[in-house]
């Protein structure tokens, strides 16, 4: 009984070890079938790079300062640039307007504005770096990022205001819109019109130009402040 | 016993097969990774210009290798006859030639047919179908802007050894593993260097002169920002660099330079204390005679002079007069303070030693006839780089800097030596800047720019110790801004003629001048100068002073 209890015991010990190398040799191999992936892969990398070297080189080659000079006297005639073409600062901006004169064009009119609306409004408030909640009184909302949206659109259209002319050559919808939304209409059904109609009116927000075209959500809010102020801006060009 | 034997041999197996992953993991893989390091690093460090655009890099080429024992060593070597063949190359290739094509061709000698090829002509070779035509990948130096800047740069001959300019310069460290992985930064910027040759260019040829040169030197740290000599030659074709083509004649040719001498006379005597009252009016009228020796203006330009009319009209007998109250040693010194008594400071293999006149024997002092005459730039003779130097002392402030390839960061710049007071600079600036408003560089004043400058044209030496009356070397020094002067730019004209583009003159005034009043413009915006009508250096005080009329 002691023999084969022995012998059972060493063919287990052999069998584990021949599960362990095994183990070690099936390691072995993806350890080594990883490291010639990454062989490859850097080799890959080298060839990448000096392949961009030469096509970058033949760039340099192509557009040199010499061909650059000989196809400007051919074709481009671009000249260096005189002083009238540049500007040193505001003060020589102002420079250029012409005084007060009857037949002088009408001078740029900065309307005035309540300066309060951009101070309460588009900056969003200290953030504690600890909890990420708002410091000071007012509770953090969830809708706040909305709110604060709708008053950084605010903002931007009270700044274009400030700094635009009183005469509004702003179109009153992004001209991208009105001939996307023309040419979609008659090919497709109603059901698609939104879906047409969205990004375009995303990249008007983004332009900050056109309040009034935004969602209806946040036109609600901007909707009697862009109204009121447009009200005051016909009253300028009216007290003009 | 057996289950022993068996478990040995398994156990021996699997330390075999163990030690040779050992042995592939950790020995084979040094090397490997080593290649791919190796592999991007550059066999020779690349040169970039200031703004980092590289102008020569180690490039693997594709060249045109033709091998006649591609199908073995009998038998016909290409499909196709090799008219054909040639013919063939010489519509992707339309400048080579096509008898030296042919003949290699029908040679029994592997040789190159084409050195450079472009990977789409590569695959439209590849497209002929002859095997015979192989395109070896070879590492060669590339210079991607061509003949810009080649003296600057140089060459690599075929061994791979630099030839010239920084390639031999900076060899040691280009070929250094450690450090030719990074980019060497020249002082140059590409596109002043493209502007100032092509101006240079047209210059030469509007006056068919022999050659031209040109340097622009930032004068606060010394940099040289563009440096020209033509003709010049393509480092891409280094066997087409001949010598005349590869002389620089910024750094290495001396020449007499005439009249831009004149400010650095006055200014010297400013400095000294000699000239205190600019409306001090010297005789003018007739030539001044110095132990046999006669000194004469161009035509005359009235009974008398003061040292503003003087510069202006450029007049020898009065600037001879100032030397002589201001005395050898005082200029001897300043002209020693300037570096012209050494060669010019850049790191360039090739650099003139001036032709310094010689003192008397035992003091070592010029004679009075040396003085005048090195006043207004004779009996001297310098290279254009040390003109540039010196002119920048003149108008930075005083202070004398060496000149440099190397991008020199604004905070670090060198010390120098200080040559002026500040305020003799100032006033020099005031000066340069009349003669480009009233004298004989008017037409280098490139609007806005501020341009101050002046004009030189030295009769060439020639024959029996006198002078070529009809070979001229016109130069033009100026600086800008005035008020603030950043850059010194310095056009030269070896023997220009009289042409129709120059109104049939020879002189400085209507062929150097004009070169520096184009580059200004090209170049001025971005290097930070902007032109701008509303500033100009103040010359108030001075204008009073100076009558109309115009001279050489």
């Amino acid at each position: 009984m002691i023999a084969p209890a022995n012998r059972l015991r060493s063919v287990g010990w052999l069998v584990l070890l021949g599960l362990c190398f095994a183990v070690v040799l099936v390691l072995a191999f993806r350890v080594n079938a990883l490291r010639s992936q990454i062989h490859h892969a850097e080799a890959r990398i080298v060839a990448l790079k000096q392949e961009k070297l030469y096509l970058e080189t033949e760039f340099e080659t192509r557009s040199n300062q010499q061909q650059l000079k000989v196809w400007n006297d051919v074709e481009f005639g671009y000249a260096a640039p005189v002083a009238g073409q540049y500007l040193e600062g505001e003060r020589q901006l102002a420079a250029l307007s012409v005084p007060a004169m009857p037949d002088a064009p009408a001078p740029i009119r900065v309307a005035s504005v309540d300066d309060s609306v951009i101070a309460s409004a588009g900056f969003p408030a200290m953030v504690s770096p600890l909890s990420g909640k708002q410091l000071g009184d007012k509770p953090a909302v969830p809708a706040e990022a909305k709110v604060t949206k709708v008053d950084h659109d605010e903002a931007v259209e009270t700044l274009n205001e400030r700094l635009g002319k009183v005469v509004d050559s702003r179109p009153r919808k992004p001209v991208r819109k009105e001939t996307a939304s023309e040419k979609e209409e008659p090919n497709h059904p109603p059901a698609k019109k939104p879906a047409v109609a969205k990004p375009t009116t995303k990249k008007a927000e983004k332009g900050g130009k056109a309040v009034a075209v935004a969602d209806k959500s946040k036109a609600k809010v901007a909707k009697p402040v862009t109204a009121s102020r447009a009200i005051k801006g016909k009253e300028a060009k009216a007290a003009t | 016993m057996r289950v022993l034997l068996v478990a040995s041999l398994f156990l021996l197996a699997g330390v075999a097969a163990f030690v040779r992953i050992l042995q592939l993991g950790f020995f084979e893989d040094a090397p490997e990774r080593r290649s791919l390091a190796e592999a991007l690093l550059p066999p020779r460090g690349e040169i970039t210009d200031r703004n980092g655009v590289p102008l020569a890099r180690a490039f693997p080429a594709y060249a045109l290798w033709y091998n006649p024992k591609a199908f073995g060593a009998s038998g016909q070597p290409l499909v196709k006859s090799p008219e054909e063949v040639a013919s063939a190359l010489m519509q992707i290739f339309p400048d080579a030639d096509y008898n030296d094509l042919l003949r290699r061709l029908k040679s029994d000698k592997p040789s190159y047919l084409i050195r450079r090829v472009m990977p789409e002509e590569a695959n439209r070779i590849f497209a002929l179908g002859e095997p015979a035509l192989e395109f070896p990948r070879e590492n060669q130096r590339y210079y991607p802007q061509g003949s810009l800047g080649a003296h600057v740069l140089g060459y690599v001959d075929g061994e791979g050894k630099g030839h010239v300019g920084m390639e031999q310069v900076l060899e040691k460290q280009l070929l250094d593993p450690a450090q030719r992985g990074q980019p060497v930064a020249l002082s140059i910027d590409m596109r002043a260097q493209g502007a100032l040759e092509d101006e240079l260019g047209r210059g030469m040829l509007e006056t068919e002169a022999k050659g031209a040169a040109g340097i622009v030197l930032d004068v606060d740290t010394g940099e040289i920002v563009a440096l020209a000599s033509l003709p010049s030659f393509n480092p891409n074709r280094s066997d087409m660099a001949y010598n005349d083509l590869v002389f620089n004649k910024v750094t290495n040719q001396v020449y007499e330079l005439g009249s831009t001498f004149k400010p650095l006379s006055v200014a010297a005597a400013i400095d000294a204390g000699v000239i205190t009252d600019l409306s001090v009016r010297y005789p003018a009228n007739r030539p001044l005679e110095i132990g046999g020796f006669r000194i004469r203006d161009s035509h005359p330009f009235g009974a008398s002079l003061n040292v503003p009319e003087a510069l202006i009209h450029s007049s020898n007998i009065v600037t001879a007069q100032v030397a002589d109250k201001l005395g050898g040693p005082g200029l001897k010194k300043t002209m020693a303070a300037l570096g012209m008594n050494e060669r010019p400071y850049i790191e360039l293999p090739a650099r003139g030693f001036p032709l310094w006149p010689r003192g008397h024997e035992k003091t070592g002092e010029w004679a009075r006839i040396t003085t005048m005459t090195v006043s207004y730039g004779h009996g001297i003779a310098v290279t254009p780089l040390h003109l540039a130097a010196a002119y920048a002392a003149m108008v930075n402030g005083g202070v004398w800097r060496p000149a440099t390839l190397f991008k020199v960061d604004p905070a670090k710049a060198p010390e120098g030596r200080r040559v002026f007071k500040a305020s003799t600079s100032a006033r020099m600036r005031q000066l340069l800047r009349m003669i480009v408003v009233d004298g004989t560089g008017k037409t280098a004043n490139a609007p806005g720019f501020r341009v101050g400058g002046k004009t030189g044209s030295a009769e060439k030496p020639g024959g029996k110790g006198g002078y070529n009356r009809t070979s001229l070397v016109a130069t033009f020094a100026a600086a800008f801004p005035m008020d603030k002067p950043r850059y010194v730019v310095i056009a030269m004209l070896d023997e220009p003629k009289g042409t129709a583009a120059t109104s049939y003159q020879r002189t400085a005034a209507w062929n150097a001048a004009p070169i520096v009043g184009r580059v200004v413009p090209r170049i001025g915006p971005f290097l930070g100068v902007v032109p701008d009508d509303t500033r100009d250096i103040d010359i108030s005080d001075l204008s009073p002073l100076v009558g109309n009329g115009d001279g050489e």
